[in-house]
């Protein structure tokens, strides 16, 4: 394979008050690869995705990126869409371009450009109270396209929508990741989504939060329904919550 | 893009899209008729205004009637009529003080917000500075003004004007400086962790994001402290009336309660609380206008 993106070698974090969120955590990345973490809730999932992003420091071991400039290619979507109500769908995606001082006129293609990839096209000038909760999901991931990222850092961005709307935008998701050759990381606590969208499927358990399982997932992209209802998907489930159920009764898979 | 491609991907997923589409438009539909009701609603007799000015009529009829009927003396308690008359008689004299006191008030008002705005900004660019003159504001609030009025009044006894500001001014300011202080660090965390991906500077961060989270706040402090500016400069007013010194309307009520003019004292009181209640409709469209857009107080739903 290709050389790695990024690795965490032996990685623990804990927290001021004590809490140990990770312990020994071990993961590579390669260019290319939709990796999901999957797990139950306190097993620190989020804790790898904002440590990868930056938003705190690794306690012990160690977090190297192959190439620095890659680091910089990244996007993060949020579990809540993280939308500034006061703010136009419009100005909302245009956010991390003016932090980077890009005034709205010069970069209005651009933004166009994403708002019409995830379908939008019509509510530039809608406030997110008007929207849905899929359509403000849509919104957040817009907002990311627009620094053009090559690395997309994704925690539970799904969760609270209901499972049409969800799978609609699974399929958006990957679309965009085969057309746009991103890496992705993405956190559900969704095992049929996790192995639905990913070419890997990681198992964490919690107390301490650790990894305990890596599972492949060697099926072709695109995906389709036919392969929601296949037994090899039905397979691959099946070896996840194995993995997860393993893990709470504290044996290792 | 994305629907042309998936479209080629898998068939199946068109209709889905088409959905999405529709489900769209219904919310956006929904808004506008929204919008649309909120517009008539403000027209038409609403029973939000007919019942406050039922009771208002009512009141000042029973007012009336006890009047006429117990036959009390207008020096204790004048009637409707007469506080009315009298105010047309003497408006020529009530309304210069009335404006003086508006002077004082408004001075008071935009110097609090400037300074509660600037400190609250100041107290959260650092704990430190929270913690360390935090008590200070609370103290200078918890102290009644009355107290510290007279002090004040000597101390700049060249200038009663600005005597009354300083005044009003320590009574209105600190709901700005409370209410500012909590908008501006009750930005969203995810949003806060936005800025910081993008490498946002302290000065955007505050400019973009804490300044706008806290503007529904810094609004609800502005509608206290209007009202509370006001009543800073009447309770100054009364301090240095008593004094001998002449200001604004609040000398007016003063000086007719010791004349025994009860009607012209009504009369300047009922001007007074007309300008307080002034105030705070003004505030009250303000905020309306600024968070109608976005902001769950400022929309009007059904359920």
């Amino acid at each position: 394979m290709s050389c790695p993106l990024l690795s965490l070698q032996n990685v623990s974090k804990v927290y001021a008050n004590g809490t140990v969120a990770l312990e020994g955590v071990n993961l590579t990345l390669h260019p290319g690869e939709f990796v999901s973490l999957v797990g139950p809730s306190g097993c620190g999932k989020s804790t790898v995705l904002r440590l990868v992003a930056g938003l705190g420091e690794v306690s012990r071991g160690s977090l190297d990126w192959h190439n620095r400039e890659q680091e910089r290619q990244l996007a993060f979507v949020f579990q809540d869409a993280a939308l500034m109500p006061w703010a136009s769908v419009l100005d909302n995606v245009h956010l991390p371009l003016k932090l980077k001082g890009k005034r709205l006129r010069p970069s209005r293609a651009n933004l166009q450009e994403a708002i019409n990839l995830v379908d939008l096209q019509g509510f530039e000038q809608s406030y997110p109270r008007e929207l849905s909760g899929g359509m403000k999901m849509r919104v957040s991931i817009a907002r990311a396209l627009v620094t053009k990222p090559t690395f997309m850092l994704m925690d539970e961005p799904f969760g609270a929508l209901d499972e049409m709307t969800r799978g609609r935008l699974n399929d958006d998701v990957l679309n965009l990741w085969a057309q746009k050759h991103w890496t992705v990381l993405f956190v559900t606590h969704n095992i049929y989504e996790a192995v639905y969208l990913s070419t890997r499927v990681v198992v964490m358990a919690a107390r301490p939060g650790r990894i305990v399982d890596d599972i492949p997932i060697n099926q072709p992209h695109p995906r389709t329904d036919e392969f929601r209802t296949s037994s090899d998907f039905n397979h691959y489930c099946r070896e996840v919550l194995t993995a997860l159920s393993h893990s709470e009764t504290g044996s290792p898979a | 893009m994305v629907s042309q491609k998936s479209a080629q991907d898998s068939p199946n997923r068109s209709p889905d899209k088409l959905e999405s589409r529709s489900e769209a438009h219904e919310v956006k539909a929904a808004t506008w008729a929204g919008r649309k009701r909120q517009s008539k609603s403000s027209w038409k007799p609403s029973a939000d205004w007919i019942a406050p000015v039922t009771v208002g009529i009512v009141a000042i009829i029973l007012w009336d009637l006890g009047v006429r009927i117990s036959g009390v003396e207008p020096y204790l308690l004048p009637g409707p009529g007469l506080v009315l008359t009298t105010l047309v008689q003497e408006f020529p004299s009530l309304f210069p003080s009335l404006l003086i006191t508006l002077k004082i008030t408004v001075a008071a008002f935009l110097a609090a917000v400037t300074s509660g705005l600037l400190i609250a900004i100041l107290f959260t660019q650092s704990k430190w500075i929270e913690r360390s003159f935090f008590p200070y504001a609370v103290i200078l609030q918890t102290t009644p003004i009355v107290a510290i009025a007279p002090l004040i009044i000597i101390w700049l006894q060249n200038n009663t004007f600005l005597a009354l500001v300083v005044c009003a001014w320590i009574v209105a300011f600190f709901p700005i400086v409370s209410n500012t202080t909590l908008g501006l660090n009750s930005a969203d965390h995810s949003l806060r962790n936005l800025f910081q991906l993008y490498g946002a500077s302290r000065w955007q961060t505050l400019l973009y994001l804490r300044l706008p989270s806290a503007l529904p706040y810094f609004l609800g402090g502005l509608r206290i402290s209007g009202g509370l500016a006001l009543i800073g400069a009447v309770v100054a007013e009364f301090v240095a009336g008593t004094g001998g010194k002449r200001s604004g309307i609040a000398y007016q009520i003063l000086m007719s309660s010791y004349n025994l003019q009860i009607p012209r004292m009504f009369a300047a009181l009922l001007l007074t609380t007309l300008l307080g209640v002034g105030i705070f409709v003004g505030m009250t469209v303000l905020s309306d206008r600024l968070l109608s857009k976005w902001h769950e107080s400022a929309i009007k739903r059904e359920n």
